[in-house]
């Protein structure tokens, strides 16, 4: 018996190939917009906004000090997140740093009995340039990028390096 | 009467066939000796369908959004006496849960139950402990509070650590490089559908693959009886054997194959996993009447006097980010990613037969020194936040 021509498909095999096209179609189909979806927040730019911290003609010499800024959540919301940035002034010469730790992003507090900035989870220890004087954290304490008009204080929402 | 149900039930049985169906569940064969430790199995499950039915309800009124996920459950604390209770059975069986599917682990683990022909059955079960580590992490982020906020900051930030993509997989789950709204709707989302959706499927899965190989039990149900003066092993002829399903059902070793003596799953296994069960919800359900489930202030990210403090399950890993120097970080990943796919390939690796933890050194002493260093681990973690 003559076998049948190589390429031809036979019924079988036919409906074989038909029930997997059919299930990758659907597959790609949801696939794409579901992985666009998830990895669109990636792409998206953040708003980089300006934003007043406040009056730091009274930030004494020396010793890091605290003001509360009011940065846009983003996204959808109209809600603020409140961010703590510390305030160093030496001289003429500010520097304005994050309290967010460079290890687990911990809330890190200016301790005046330790001289340094200590992060509470893990015992990260900054001196007062934000340099690394101790413990897990990688990187110095980050700088926000700012501005100062006179005596009031600017800052941008992003820092001067990544962390 | 009776003849009505009777008839009723013959109805059901010739459509949905479920005389064998029942029979398959409840009538299986159970090993004897040790059943009180095979409980443990069937108390994860109640507390894992626990923690299903009280998320459904909490679902009624929490609402998952930065501004508004902390007054909700602030308002369920003020005014709602028995939600209250809900989400403190909720909080509560789930430290429960977490602690008794690590003793259902271990179990297996020092049983040598994980062995052909049910390497699947402990793969399976890695993946339902993995998976309900995961509900418990995302689970920690939803009320909102400080204690869920710094929690949430540095679960998410531990993925930076990741070789070349670390970046990548932190936005990915925070929807962003920094937290915010998005952080919370997608922690919310994996929490209540893409984790249960996995979750569900493969506890079926994994009863399917008990009732196919039977529960293994451990090495007593098989050899004491069989023990000579002489205090040589003897395996039982095969005709000793018991002989109903589901023993053997694959090939196994001849004298690990069926337990010596067994006694139906109900009602005498499903006694004691009964009395287990309802031992620890009414546990579970005094804790949430009494201590309840605690709800902090909202979350703060500008605060400067607030110590996070990790959940205990959390305690190892966070004890490891404070040992861990800062060149080894990467280290804080590569242990719990490698302990799960060393417990994944255990089965594959230790295919000695031998079930008797006494004569399977090469596996027990790095098992319980496994165990140790975790618990280790936790008592210095929780010694340090004790201290402060």
């Amino acid at each position: 018996m003559a076998r049948p021509e190589a390429r031809r498909l036979s019924r079988r095999q036919f409906a074989i190939l038909g029930t997997q096209v059919a299930g990758a179609v659907i597959g790609v189909l949801l696939g794409i917009p579901i992985v666009g979806f998830i990895l669109s927040p990636l792409f998206r730019r953040e708003q980089v906004s300006w934003q007043k911290v406040g009056d730091i003609s009274g930030v004494p010499n020396g010793q890091p000090t605290k003001f509360v800024v009011a940065f846009p959540q983003g996204d959808w919301s109209n809600a603020k997140a409140n961010t703590a940035v510390y305030v160093v002034k030496n001289n003429d010469n500010y520097k304005i740093f994050s309290n967010v730790c460079t290890h687990m992003e911990c809330p890190v507090h200016w301790d005046d009995a330790l001289h340094q900035f200590l992060c509470p989870c893990h015992g990260g220890l900054y001196d007062i340039n934000g340099q690394n004087a101790g413990g897990p954290p990688p990187k110095p304490l980050p700088q926000y990028v700012h501005r100062i008009d006179g005596t009031t204080l600017y800052v941008e929402n992003r820092f001067t390096e990544t962390i | 009467m009776a003849r009505r149900l009777a008839a009723a039930y013959n109805w059901l049985d010739e459509r949905a066939a479920v005389r064998s169906l029942l029979r398959k569940g409840l009538y299986e064969a159970v090993p004897v000796r040790g059943a009180w430790f095979y409980t443990l199995g069937s108390a994860t499950l109640v507390l894992i369908l626990l923690q299903l039915i009280t998320g459904i309800f909490l679902t009624l009124l929490y609402v998952p959004s930065v501004t508004e996920a902390w007054a909700s459950l602030e308002y369920l604390k003020q005014h709602d006496a028995f939600g209250s209770i809900v989400r403190g059975i909720h909080l509560w069986s789930a430290y429960v849960l977490l602690f008794v599917i690590g003793l259902h682990m271990v179990r297996t683990f020092f049983s040598g139950s994980y062995k052909r022909p049910r390497e699947l059955n402990w793969v399976t079960g890695v993946g339902l402990f993995v998976l309900v580590l995961g509900m418990a992490i995302t689970g920690a982020f939803l009320p909102w509070d400080q204690a869920a906020y710094w929690t949430a900051v540095v679960v998410t930030n531990i993925a930076v650590y990741t070789p070349l993509v670390g970046p990548f997989l932190r936005a990915l789950w925070r929807g962003g490089d920094l937290m915010g709204p998005v952080t919370l709707s997608r922690t919310f989302g994996i929490h209540v559908w893409l984790i249960p959706a996995i979750l569900f499927p493969l506890i079926g899965a994994h009863l399917a693959l008990l009732r196919k190989h039977g529960e293994f039990g451990s090495y007593v149900n098989y050899r004491g009886a069989y023990r000579t003066r002489e205090g040589v092993d003897v395996p039982p002829a095969p005709a000793q054997r018991p002989i109903e399903p589901p023993y053997p059902a694959a090939p196994s070793d001849e004298l690990w194959a069926a337990p010596l003596q067994t006694e139906d799953f109900y009602p005498y296994q499903t006694f004691k996993d009964g009395l287990v069960s309802v031992a620890l919800v009414i546990l579970i359900f005094i804790l949430a009447v009494t201590i309840g489930a605690p709800l902090e202030a909202i979350a703060d990210p500008s605060t400067t006097n607030y110590t996070p403090v990790p959940e205990w399950f959390f305690l190892p890993l966070d004890q490891l980010l404070l040992l861990v120097p800062q060149q080894l970080i990467p280290l804080i990943l590569v242990l719990p990613l490698g302990g799960v796919v060393l417990m994944l390939a255990l089965p594959f690796i230790d295919r000695d037969p031998e079930r008797n933890p006494f004569e399977r050194p090469a596996v027990m002493v790095p098992g319980a020194f496994a165990v140790l260093f975790i618990v280790i681990l936790t008592l210095l973690g929780s010694g340090r936040l004790f201290n402060q």
